[in-house]
């Protein structure tokens, strides 16, 4: 029996006139792998935003594994248990491959200036356990990462700085895995690595994983239930084939069509 | 090895912050420091202005308030002028030209040399507008000169860098162009010479003023519009505007980056070198020295974030209620604790202005060009 | 944001282009301005008693020598970019713009000359009839100097250019031989003075008559010099230049003594006599420099803190005088009997209250600022800076922070009779605390605080999703700057013995930012290397007082423009400061590889470093 861990129930999200988000109504079930579509300007990565706690929701209600999330400050969102990654990567671009994953646990620890100066025991203990931690999420990605752990994080090529961003959200021990066009700028074999490796993420570590995609072909292979979303309402939900074929989500996409189809 | 790492459903433990931050997490330390400030602050001002205003042997009368005030007025257009140096460039380039009081100062002191002369040959007296005149365009033509050297030396070949790197050159830049001037014109101060005509008071509609305030404020006056008209009509105004919005889609229009950016520098030498004139006959003593400008630099820079750094309306307001409120300032609150010496608690006004405004209003009062501060 | 407004490349060679053109004119007309500047601010007339070379050259004349060799060589480099590659154009560039420069200063000698050097005298003082007679002219009479000048442009000019065409290894090796006769000749007065105290202290008699003759290199010094700093360039290039990746290896973790010898054993010897170096100080710089070495360690107190505000915390401060101010004079106060409280702890007792005092007003002066960036954060803190000053100064808190006249009678910490006001004795604490410091601002550094500044300093609101708490690592980063910074100010405060608000000067703030700018910003043994460059270098050189200012401002313009990242900088630093490089050169299509600059936000295709 999977249970509902993400509940958003008539989420909107304004800016001046614009309204972003709508009244979207929309849920992630424990373990799933549900795919959020739809044209630029939908309010996908708004959506993103308000569930964790970047932007304020103007009305609605966010429930993550029964807990309310309104009003919560992005920290605390991440404490709970969601991480995410960004349509443009956003790394700590001067930090090495280790250390950003390193951060990403900082939530988790709890050494101060006095642990860091003093250096007692359990400070001692945290950092390695830290670093390990650090290591084991990067070996995740095979040999992609941790060969390079003392690069900058800068110098990676640019599919490794995505599948770094999502070692540093693994890293913060999250629940619900938020991922913002992972595949973008990506060619066709890294995409096929990339859906490989989101499928390993619920497989091996259990996450459960939504995110916001393009390109027809990863959705298809890669999501459980797909959610579209057309003026920042939900105008679908369902299966890939039931989505893909809906009279509104093709007009939205107007022009898509052909793609749609050979997917 | 660390465990929660090979289950399948790992537990997300609560963060727990170390015992330092739980401390200090609990209490809303910013706003609790800032209200405090705030309210002593506020005392502060509002008990000292009641006892001036409520003693019965005011040491200023009605019209000793309206000389003050005129003081405040023509002060303020001087760091007007001045301030809209510092917010051009910082609504073009977003960097604050720290060494533009140094740019006041360099048309000043020069233009000292050409008063003297003018004086000895007694020119400057027999036509002292004309005098008036060619001092201007000596201090108005060094200043530009040297903003625009500025610009292409210290500030152009650092276009992309991060902030801190152009801030610490402008201090470098300020540093340099003090001692240049040092070693050139000496270390000691000198005074301008008197032009009798501007001296001595006059009334305006019964208002009680000295002759050169009145000047300062109609050449300062003069000087600000003819800038916004420039600004508003001309093409490289319209440049000027452009490129402070965008830098890469002006270049892409057919805008001259480069050259926009150097007219903005030399507008901003123009006015300071004005400023400079205008400065020397109105402060008593008239006295030029390599660090003249260090103190009204910081002033008009008050002024440019006052009214909102970018814009240029908003220098001319900052400059002006920066000028009165400095000018009234003092007496206002120390007559009533009989203090003397209120000339620090200038200084400590501007500075406290400055801070304040850029704590609880970065955009100034009308708005600043720099959005993402606000 | 990708695009640089401007992009700062040399023209493409045209093969049409004449050797003799534009650039040459105006690389010698501002050669030629350089050396009526040097003129005009005073220096050549200054220096003119500062001998480089016996009796014979004079500071003032080099610095001109110098002007037009550099003329020279950066006509002949300008050349060589522009597609003359040949030698005899280049030279011959060399000659022109050299002659443009000695030219353009002829025209003002004689124009000086022409109105008459009293008139010009009223307006730039520093022109004196010994300026234009003897210096210039060389008592020959002015138009002698013009033409000397002319000429003299000219053959330094192709003397110059010639440099520029030696090969890599030489030019570098000449240069370096020529920095150091000129270097060790301007350190004349120090390393007499250690000499001596070397003597004094351990019997060590080494002669430098073969040196030094007054206050110039000796003829002999002068050859020796020359040839060991050649040898040294030409020892340390034997192998060819190392790629980027090992040089910046070498430059952050396996840093070989000066690059003169490398491996384990060298490390060894070297660390050691570092320490023998550090213990054995004072008595070899001698009692007067180790009064300059304390106030170098102050600033490095200064730099290590300040270096936890800016360099690892990222946040900009401008007006960190205000903890210094505050180690000062809560010293004074607490431990002066002239102070309002009558000076009832000593040094020991009163050190860790002003430390907690300290803390505290950094979590004051950080509070109102946490939301701020960049440029406003550093102006709000030069306004606290100087409001400070104002408040020590003022009338109405004269009763308890002493006024304009300060607070004196400070004394010295108690240590078993001995006497630490003596420099050379306090020299030891303060190197105590530097080491205290330093290790403090290491540990800091490769900690979970550390990153987390990192962190907060690159992306502030992805730091925060991570769960670091802005507000609390801002203000950490504050009180710990302020706790340190304010161990300057106390020893500051004994080392003089009182203080005043007038040494709560600006320039302290401005002083510690470059003296961490300079060595590189989050360095540590950077700061340590700007400290001794900014504070230490210029009480060395005493006869420069005059234009200390000017120089240093210079200083800190061509730093920013050329090095931004500081002598010693972090791996990283170099990196993301000259990164607008990096990206000129992807553009370009040059660097193929995955190294993509840190502002771009697009997405790109395929760019596979391994």
């Amino acid at each position: 029996m999977t249970e509902q861990l993400l509940v958003v129930e008539g989420l909107v999200k304004h800016f001046g006139g614009v309204r972003a988000v709508d009244g979207v109504d929309f849920h992630a079930d424990e373990q799933e792998i549900v795919s959020v579509i739809g044209p630029n300007g939908a309010g996908k990565t708004t959506l993103f935003n308000v569930v964790t706690g970047f932007y304020q929701a103007d009305s609605g209600t966010i429930e993550f594994d029964k807990f309310p999330l309104t009003g919560l400050k992005p920290n605390r969102i991440t404490a709970l248990g969601i991480a995410r990654t960004f349509q443009q990567i956003r790394l700590f671009p001067n930090l090495t491959v280790l250390e950003n994953a390193m951060v990403g646990q900082h939530a988790r620890t709890r050494s101060g200036p006095f642990g860091a100066i003093l250096r007692p025991p359990w400070t001692v203990r945290e950092e390695r356990e830290i670093t390990e931690r650090a290591r084991e999420v990067l070996g995740f990605f095979g040999d992609n990462l941790l060969p390079y752990e003392d690069m900058m994080a800068f110098e990676l090529s640019y599919a490794d700085r995505r599948r770094l961003e999502i070692a540093r959200a693994m890293a913060t021990h999250p629940k619900l895995l938020l991922l913002d066009e992972p595949t973008a700028g990506m060619n066709p074999v890294e995409k096929h690595g990339l859906v490989s490796l989101i499928g390993r993420l619920r497989d091996e570590r259990g996450y459960t994983v939504i995110l916001i995609e393009h390109d027809m072909p990863v959705v298809k292979n890669v999501s459980d239930r797909v959610v579209a979303l057309d003026h920042g309402q939900e105008i679908a939900q369902g299966t890939y084939d039931e989505v893909s074929n809906n009279e509104q989500v093709i007009e939205a996409y107007l022009g898509k069509k052909k793609a749609v189809e050979s997917a | 090895m660390a465990d929660d790492t090979d289950t399948k459903t790992p537990e997300p433990t609560e963060a727990t912050p170390g015992s330092f931050q739980r401390g200090i997490m609990r209490l809303p330390v910013r706003t609790i420091i800032l209200s405090v400030l705030s309210i002593v602050l506020l005392i502060f001002i509002v008990w000292g202005t009641s006892r001036t205003l409520s003693l019965e042997v005011s040491t200023f009368s009605g019209d000793g308030w309206k000389r003050l005030i005129s003081d405040g007025v023509a002060r303020g257009a001087i760091y007007a002028l001045i301030a809209m140096g510092y917010t051009l460039v910082y609504g073009i380039l977003f960097m604050i030209n720290f060494a533009h009081g140094e740019v006041f100062m360099s048309g000043a002191f020069t233009a000292f040399f050409m008063a003297r002369w003018l004086d000895q040959t007694g020119f400057l007296n027999e036509s002292p507008v004309i005098s008036l005149l060619i001092l201007f365009a000596v201090s108005m033509t060094v200043s530009t000169t040297i903003a625009v050297v500025l610009e292409r030396v210290a500030y152009r070949p650092l276009r992309g860098a991060p902030r801190l790197v152009p801030l610490i050159t402008a201090i470098g830049a300020s540093l340099f162009l003090q001692n240049t001037f040092r070693g050139f014109y000496g270390a000691s101060a000198e005074a301008y010479p008197t032009i009798d005509i501007l001296a001595g008071s006059i009334e305006i509609l019964g208002w009680p003023m000295r002759k050169i305030q009145l000047v300062v404020v109609l050449a300062a006056g003069a000087l600000m519009l003819g800038l916004f008209l420039f600004i508003r009509k001309t093409k490289t105004g319209r440049a000027m505007r452009a490129v402070g919005e965008d830098k890469e889609i002006a270049s892409l229009m057919g805008i001259d980056v480069d050259r926009t950016i150097v007219s903005t520098f030399a507008i901003g030498g123009l006015l300071a070198g004005a400023a400079g004139i205008l400065f020397v006959y109105l402060f008593r003593g008239g006295s030029v020295n390599f660090f003249m400008g260090f103190f009204p630099g910081i002033k008009a820079f008050t002024a440019a974030v006052l009214g909102g750094i970018g814009n240029v309306v908003g220098a001319g307001v900052g400059g002006l209620l920066l000028g009165v409120l400095e000018a009234v300032g003092p007496f206002l609150l120390l007559e009533g604790f009989n203090v003397p010496s209120p000339n620090q608690l200038q200084l400590l006004i501007s500075f406290s202005i400055l801070v304040l405004v850029l704590i609880f209003r970065p955009g100034g009062l009308l708005g600043s060009a720099d959005e993402e501060r606000a | 944001m990708a695009v640089p407004a401007t992009v700062q490349r040399e023209t493409a060679p045209t093969e049409t282009s004449s050797w003799l053109n534009r650039s040459l004119f105006t690389t010698g007309a501002i050669g030629g301005l350089v050396v009526v500047y040097l003129v005009a601010v005073g220096m050549v007339e200054s220096f003119q008693s500062l001998n480089v070379l016996t009796d014979v050259l004079s500071l003032g004349r080099a610095m001109i020598i110098i002007s037009f060799l550099v003329v020279g060589y950066l006509a002949s480099r300008r050349l060589q970019r522009l597609g003359h590659e040949a030698e005899g154009p280049r030279l011959a560039g060399g000659i022109v713009a050299g002659a443009v420069a000695g030219g353009v200063s002829a025209l003002v000698l004689l124009f000086v000359n022409l109105i008459g050097v009293e008139h010009v005298r009223r307006m730039f003082q520093s022109f004196t009839v010994n300026l234009v007679d003897n210096v210039l002219s060389f008592g020959q009479g002015v138009a002698f100097g013009a033409i000397a000048m002319v000429v003299g442009g000219a053959v330094l000019g192709l003397a110059g250019a010639g440099l520029a065409l030696l090969p890599d290894r030489l030019r570098r090796a000449t240069l370096t031989g020529l920095g150091t006769a000129i270097v060790v000749s301007l350190a004349n007065t120090f390393i007499v003075a250690v000499f001596r105290n070397l003597e004094s202290n351990f019997g060590l008699d080494i002669p430098l008559g073969w040196l030094y003759t007054g206050t110039g290199l000796a003829y002999s010094g002068l050859v020796v010099m020359l040839a060991a700093g050649f040898a040294v360039s030409w020892w340390r290039t034997r192998t060819p230049p190392e790629p980027e990746a090992t040089r910046v290896e070498a430059m952050s973790g396996e840093r070989s003594l000066l690059g003169l010898v490398r491996g384990r054993p060298a490390k060894v010897v070297g660390w050691l006599a570092l320490l023998a170096l550090l213990v054995l100080m004072p008595l070899i710089v001698g009692q007067f420099l180790s009064q300059v070495i304390n106030t170098v360690g102050i600033y490095v107190l200064l730099g290590l803190g300040l270096n936890i505000v800016v360099g690892f915390a990222g946040l900009l401060d401008l007006g960190y005088v205000a903890f210094f101010a505050v180690g000062a004079y809560a010293t004074a106060i607490l431990t002066s009997s002239a102070s309002f409280l009558g000076g009832p702890f000593n040094f020991w007792v009163a050190l860790p209250l002003v430390v907690l005092i300290a803390v505290f007003s950094g979590i004051l002066i950080g509070a109102p600022v946490l939301r701020l960036r960049g440029d406003y954060l550093a102006i709000v803190t030069l306004g606290f800076g100087e409001i400070a000053r104002v408040f020590i100064a003022s009338i109405w808190l004269q009763d308890y922070l002493g006024g304009a006249q300060g607070i004196l009678r400070i004394p010295g910490p108690p240590l078993f009779g001995v006497n630490l006001r003596d420099p050379t004795n306090l020299y030891y604490i303060i190197l105590a605390f530097c080491l205290i410091a330093a290790f403090v601002a290491w540990r800091l550094k490769d900690s979970r605080v550390g990153r987390a500044w990192a962190a907060m300093r690159e992306d502030e609101t992805v730091a925060e999703a991570m769960g670091i708490s802005i507000i609390n690592y801002k203000l950490l980063a504050f009180a710990i700057g302020a706790g340190v910074g304010c161990l300057g100010g106390a020893f500051f405060a004994i080392q003089v013995g009182s203080v005043f608000p007038n040494s709560m000067d600006l320039l302290v703030s401005i002083n510690a930012l470059s003296v961490i700018v300079l060595g590189g910003m989050g360095s540590i043994p950077g700061v340590v290397l700007g400290a001794f460059g900014l504070v230490g270098l210029p009480e060395l050189l005493r006869e420069f007082e005059e234009f200390r200012l000017l120089i240093y401002g210079a200083v800190l313009v061509a730093l920013m423009i050329l090095k931004p990242e500081g002598l010693l900088p972090e791996v990283r630093r170099r990196r993301e400061l000259h990164e607008r490089e990096l990206e000129e050169e992807q553009y370009e299509g040059r660097v193929g590889e995955g190294a993509e600059p840190v502002l771009r936000a697009e997405a790109s295709e395929d760019e596979e470093k391994k």
